[in-house]
């Protein structure tokens, strides 16, 4: 093939320009930080990264859900410690008022009627505990979960959070299900109470321990509930740490997909660099001579 | 026999080498012009008239002449760098433009479509979480509406690609006609003197690739060393008649008969393909996305239960299905209130609790749909990807083959400054040695004439 020297200069600038651009993808590359910085660099990592970004976007979000979560659920969980201690002062009077029996000052017989009714209050002040600005214990209904006469306001929706992939936590618990259902023979525990005053007012002893007992069942469904609530946390505990773990492995993937290697990119650069100006010198070599340059 | 016409034939000598220096000349001054072809004197040895019956080898003149001068050229080599030319344009436009219109939707990034879209979930999530509270669902709204926008946005400027395209598609036609109408005329002036008109066929070459890179044209040689030129199979240059084409409105027709020009390559090709195939495809899946996001949150929202236990509301406006027309409904455009956070309860369906979630929830986890807007986006994107770096790969390629072709054309074509100068010496040395063969006859017969034949003295 004949070869001319307008043809070495097209060539010679063509693999220049190649070597020139190989030089300035992987300078982009290390100012950037990013091996992808365009999704046709890479379709397959592109994939990749969108979908990484999507799950960690995702995680944030659970992980937003999952603090929300927990907040309900400790919230419950100290209202309901503190409420069952109130509860075994309760029935502490009321095992006071039994064994005393007749014998007691009207004064005296009074005053703990008067306790068991603040204990009522306590009670009542507690079954309407707000997280945040909600009631906890009143489902999905607004304002309070219980009246002043006890009556209970809310529904029986569980309020739910989304706390991982295919995972709804019900972070709630109603009232009923902690203070027992109104009406009937025994009744809620505010009824409960309202007796148990009574009765002490009265001195009437066989009331009093009839209504013992009820105290008694009553605090173990409030027990019962204050595990449930214990081992919903401790579930959370698990989803928490795991989300950790998720997050941690995510973003080192999205790293690995996403961000350049510094050390490998460094070394290309410099390689090409060095061929970038090897070719320079060459070209600076080549080009000029022709048989002009040896005619004299 | 050395004579007088000895003379003559050192002077053919001489005028023949002074033809070739000039063409040396010509030639190197023309090293770096585009297009340009070298040229050779053809010189032939001069054997005089066939002798006279009666003369003998005596009466025969000797010599040299320029019998012509050859164009270095090989037409199928010229042809085939042409038609790489050709599509070198139209995979480089390509591929160009699908790099810009991945810069309209850039991904994998922190601001792009997909950010947005995570944004606009995670909003629901929060609605879930506190129903109750106002600026949680405030936020939700105008995370909905910075996504619009962005849908907006982006269809925008997929769309100002096409319309770059079919002004770009005018300025073409107009280019093609202009060069197209010169071809004509260097025709005519070439059938005029076929022969003495080398450097005007390099000229029209040159044109002819112009014209090619443009529409993808080819051109066939026809009588009288002109050419024709054809588009799609169809002529636009017949000998010295062109035919205009028409580019308004974003295809390329022949002006006379208003009928489509089928450019296969060229810019004309690219063009063409951004207009009908590539913005409409991207229009479409950008559309595809936005009519995801609108039936599937809309379908969920339309039987949830806002704080008040209405129902039926829409979230998205039902009419606007396109990224350019996706807006908020009236229902809930600017009233947070009205978003539908509570899931029905069933049967029934009656109205939740006004602080329930579960509907909001619902549609916050549309996010993981296989189906839903985002998997649609990330296809897109993919897709764009894949094609992107394909048509990148392509146009790399057709530039090594164009640049083969053209090394291959050049190899014959091309002027070579060796080759020059060695030919220039070989010039100048016969030159000097013709005028040495002239100045010895000349000394030859000066002393025949001093010396010899003393009559007359």
């Amino acid at each position: 093939m004949r070869v001319t020297s307008s043809m070495m200069i097209a060539n010679t600038l063509r693999d220049l320009n190649s070597s020139m651009g190989r030089l300035q993808k992987t300078q982009t590359q290390l100012s950037t930080g990013r091996r992808i910085t365009k999704a046709s660099d890479d379709p397959t990592g592109t994939a990749n990264a969108m979908m990484l970004r999507k799950q960690i976007n995702r995680l944030d979000q659970r992980s937003r859900s999952l603090a929300d979560a927990t907040g309900w659920l400790e919230t419950a969980d100290s209202r309901l410690t503190a409420g069952l201690d109130v509860l075994g002062r309760a029935k502490e009077i009321a095992v006071r008022a039994a064994n005393s029996g007749g014998l007691v000052d009207v004064n005296a017989r009074l005053a703990m009627a008067t306790e068991i009714r603040s204990i009522r209050e306590d009670m009542l002040g507690l079954a309407n505990s707000t997280y945040g600005t909600r009631s906890i214990f009143n489902g999905t209904a607004s304002g309070a979960a219980y009246s002043a006469a006890g009556a209970y306001l809310g529904n029986s929706a569980s309020v739910v959070r989304d706390v991982g992939p295919m995972n709804n936590l019900a972070v709630n618990i109603t009232g009923p299900q902690v203070f027992g259902t109104a009406g009937g023979p025994v009744g809620n525990l505010f009824e409960v109470l309202d007796r148990l005053a009574n009765a002490v007012a009265a001195g009437n002893d066989a009331a009093i321990a009839t209504e013992h007992t009820n105290l008694d069942n009553a605090t173990q469904v409030m027990a019962a509930a204050t595990v449930d609530i214990g081992s919903r946390a401790a579930t959370l505990d698990g989803i928490r740490s795991r989300a950790m773990d998720d997050d941690l492995r995510l973003r080192t993937a999205l790293s690995g997909v996403e961000e350049t290697d510094l050390a490998s990119a460094l070394i290309t650069e410099k390689a090409q660099e060095n061929s970038y100006q090897a070719a320079l010198q060459v070209a600076a070599k080549i080009l000029p001579p022709s048989l002009l340059d040896y005619l004299r | 026999m050395t004579g007088i016409s000895s003379l003559y034939t050192a002077l053919s000598g001489m005028r023949a080498q002074s033809r070739v220096l000039d063409l040396t000349g010509h030639n190197v001054a023309n090293a770096a012009t585009p297009g340009y072809h070298r040229q050779r004197a053809d010189l032939q040895a001069v054997s005089g008239g066939t002798p006279g019956l009666f003369s003998g080898v005596n009466a025969r003149n000797f010599g040299v002449e320029v019998v012509s001068v050859t164009h270095s050229f090989d037409a199928l080599f010229e042809a085939r760098s042409t038609r790489e030319e050709a599509s070198r344009s139209a995979t480089s436009l390509v591929s160009s433009t699908l790099s810009q219109l991945q810069a309209a939707i850039p991904e994998p990034s922190d601001t792009g479509l997909a950010s947005q879209l995570d944004a606009f979930w995670g909003a629901w999530s929060d609605v879930a979480t506190q129903p109750d509270s106002l600026p949680v669902r405030a936020q939700l709204l105008s995370n909905a509406t910075s996504l619009t926008n962005s849908l907006h946005s982006t269809a925008a400027s997929i769309t100002a690609l096409k319309d770059t395209a079919i002004g770009q598609m005018a300025t073409l036609a107009g280019d093609a006609n202009g060069l197209a109408a010169q071809i004509a005329t260097l025709n005519k002036a070439i059938m005029a003197n076929p022969t003495a008109s080398l450097d005007l066929i390099d000229q029209r070459g040159q044109i002819m690739t112009s014209l090619a890179k443009l529409t993808g044209a080819v051109s066939r040689p026809s009588e009288g060393g002109q050419i024709d030129v054809s588009i799609g199979g169809r002529l636009i240059v017949s000998g010295t008649h062109s035919f205009a084409l028409d580019g308004a409105g974003g295809t390329l027709r022949w002006a006379s008969d208003n009928l489509a020009v089928t450019a296969t390559s060229g810019d004309a090709a690219a063009l063409s393909a951004t207009i009908t195939d590539i913005v409409p495809r991207y229009t479409a899946a950008l559309d595809g996305v936005a009519a995801a996001l609108v039936s599937s949150v809309n379908a969920l929202h339309a039987v949830g239960y806002d704080q008040t236990g209405t129902t039926g509301r829409q979230f998205f406006d039902p009419a606007g299905v396109t990224a350019a027309t996706i807006g908020l409904s009236v229902d809930v455009n600017g009233l947070p209130g009205n978003i539908a956070a509570g899931a029905p309860v069933l049967p029934g369906p009656v109205a939740p609790g006004p602080l329930d979630g579960d509907q909001a929830r619902a549609i916050a986890t549309l996010a993981e749909s296989m189906t839903g807007a985002d998997s649609q986006y990330e296809s897109l994107i993919a897709n764009l990807a894949v094609e992107t770096s394909v048509a990148a790969q392509r146009a790399d390629l057709q530039d090594q083959v164009a640049d083969t072709a053209k090394a291959q054309a050049d190899s014959v074509g091309a002027v070579s400054i060796d080759e020059e100068m060695a030919n220039l010496t070989a010039a100048q040395r016969a030159f000097e040695a013709s005028a040495r063969v002239m100045t010895t006859v000349d000394d030859m017969l000066g002393f025949l004439i001093e010396h010899t034949g003393v009559v007359g003295r």
